[in-house]
């Protein structure tokens, strides 16, 4: 950086180091595998990983609500399984990773590609061309176009941020907000008519109502600039995306169901579904996935907050997390 | 003819004195409703706001610039503070403030910054917090209001840890744990990492809040100093914030990938 202030060697915590260090080893390729992912063997055993897709059928909301009458949905959310590295095979090994012993495909996590049945996205061979390409040339990105928007600071879009790391969810009178490691999308829930369709946005524009236990949003004026995984996978700024997150009675899962159409780049529309577990005072703070501390106050309850600065923080450091080629090819 | 007793005609001084306590009483009644309140009945910040001050462009006064509007300054005491080296360093800044800015890499504005940077910004709050989201970056502040204090260990922030009280219906806040990677507006206004801020958050109306920050910083200043804006709610039909990530436009072009021309 070549700004005329002081410097001084950061003090930041050290989880916020490991999110510093998987966004780096996006384009260390090869060299180290993302701390982050939970498919990463454990020196001690791994706890036992739910792959399971629950059946959260769509149906009246028996739960609390808040005083607005929303669900209340409020809290900490993560995904139950998998990494973010890879859409079709969340716990296979993806792009610029090294290679590993894996389990029968039948023993690993399912695709998020929930239809069609083939849990692949239904590409046009051009599109599908540039995905292979982009996962070529992902451990050298010869062109600035083979780095991960990721790995820029820019917000990991729609859908990926729902099954990159946790994320917590607010409620207000109208809203419903999300918040993630690196991007906020704030959901409008009272029918004010989309942008125009020439303004396009890392998070999109998204439009939300609850029906029952389903919060259904219209995303509209998404850029396309966020690929799904490092896998590469990738839509047109053309992409209409509507979503559905329906909630379990008690209060622990969601199924987040994203449906995909966008006639630019694919034969027909796709569903990727996540399903996403809750995050309370009862679990262990986990870093990226779930960096709580316990508050410091006078009184006796346990009060959690996040403990973590929701902002890239590369992006107040420039590029120096990209490899000296990488950082020129900009 | 009925036995119902005829009430007795009240002296016309006590209907005067009474319509004038009724008024007196529903005009009180209207200054104290008239600020939304949570169901708690704190003051209710939540909207969109913005100030209109060229605050942004150099807190102290300044006549016209090419890249300034003039400026009577919004500096209690008009101008900072500055110990003697600190005021050089801000000159240097001066210079350079067309590239130096880190405004204008499109990073974090920080504290107080954001706050009066011409962009709007939306506030979200619950009884145990404020959420504060910035258009410029789209970066995310919280508030916490739920009597809890700083953490003993805490790395630096760009935006700080804040901790907020009530005093009366003023929002008072504690910000400190602050990066020294931000700047205070485009004339090269800066502080260090030893920052502390205290602001004050007041309801003037319903749609008028008058924010006031105190900054303390023994590395740069030479005495804590305020600076004072007005913000205003946005009220345009179905306003809303639109994300402002400026630091993508470098890298912008070369997404998504495009169908090759033949």
């Amino acid at each position: 950086m070549d700004t005329p202030m002081t410097h001084r060697t950061s003090t930041r915590p050290h989880h916020r180091r490991a999110v510093l260090l998987a966004c780096a080893s996006l384009l260390t390729a090869g060299t180290a595998h993302a701390q982050t992912a939970p498919t990463q063997p454990a020196a001690t055993a791994a706890p036992v990983v739910d792959k399971s897709i629950p059946k959260i059928p769509a149906g009246p909301w028996q739960g609390p609500r808040l005083p607005d009458g929303q669900p209340d949905v409020s809290g900490f959310w993560g995904p139950t399984f998998g990494s973010y590295l890879n859409l079709t095979d969340p716990e296979g090994i993806s792009s610029g990773e090294r290679q590993r012993n894996l389990p029968p495909r039948e023993q690993r996590a399912p695709s998020r590609v929930s239809e069609p049945a083939d849990g692949q996205v239904p590409y046009q061979p051009w599109a599908r061309a540039k995905v292979q390409e982009y996962q070529t040339y992902y451990s050298n990105p010869i062109k600035p176009e083979y780095v991960d928007p990721l790995a820029r600071c820019a917000p990991p879009g729609i859908p990926q941020a729902l099954y990159m790391h946790g994320h917590e969810i607010y409620q207000y009178p109208g809203y419903v907000v999300f918040l993630f490691d690196q991007g906020t999308r704030i959901i409008h829930l009272d029918n004010k008519p989309h942008l125009a369709d020439n303004i396009k946005l890392w998070n999109g524009d998204s439009r939300g109502r609850w029906e029952g236990n389903t919060l259904v949003v219209s995303i509209s004026n998404y850029n396309g600039k966020s690929k799904f995984g490092r896998s590469g996978e990738f839509v047109s700024e053309n992409v209409k995306i509507e979503e559905r997150y329906t909630f379990d009675r008690d209060g622990k899962r969601y199924n987040y169901e994203a449906r995909i159409t966008d006639p630019t780049v694919l034969t027909r529309p796709f569903t990727v579904t996540v399903p996403i577990r809750k995050y309370t005072e009862a679990d262990k703070p986990r870093p990226v996935v779930y960096a709580v501390r316990e508050a410091k106050h006078a009184g006796k309850e346990t009060i959690i907050e996040y403990a973590e600065e929701r902002a890239c923080i590369e992006f107040n450091s420039g590029h120096a997390h990209l490899p000296g080629d990488a950082a020129a090819a900009r | 003819m009925t036995d119902a007793p005829i009430p007795a005609r009240p002296p016309r001084g006590a209907c005067l004195l009474a319509a004038g306590l009724m008024l007196l009483a529903s005009q009180l009644a209207f200054a104290h409703d008239a600020i939304p309140r949570l169901p708690n009945g704190k003051p209710d910040f939540s909207g969109i706001w913005q100030t209109l001050t060229p605050a942004d462009d150099d807190l102290e006064p300044h006549a016209a610039r090419k890249d300034a509007a003039p400026g009577a300054g919004v500096v209690e005491g008009k101008f900072i503070p500055y110990l003697p080296q600190a005021l050089a360093q801000k000159k240097k800044n001066f210079e350079a403030r067309e590239t130096a800015d880190p405004r204008s890499k499109g990073w974090t504005l920080g504290v107080p910054r954001g706050i009066y940077y011409p962009e709007p910004f939306q506030i979200f709050q619950r009884p145990r917090d404020l959420k504060l989201v910035f258009q410029f970056g789209h970066t995310v502040r919280t508030i916490h209001t739920n009597q809890t204090e700083h953490p003993d260990v805490i790395g630096d922030l760009l935006s700080g840890d804040s901790r907020g009280r009530w005093d009366g219906d003023t929002l008072v806040v504690d910000a400190r744990n602050f990066t020294d990677q931000t700047w205070l507006d485009r004339a090269g206004n800066f502080h260090s990492n030893d920052l502390h801020v205290v602001e004050r958050w007041t309801y003037l109306d319903a749609n008028t809040v008058e924010y006031k920050a105190t900054l303390e910083d023994p590395q740069v200043y030479s005495r804590p100093w305020t600076l004072g804006v007005i913000l205003h709610r946005h009220r345009e039909k179905d306003f809303q914030l639109i994300e402002d990530y400026r630091f993508t436009l470098d890298f912008d072009q070369y997404y998504p990938p495009k169908r090759d021309k033949n």
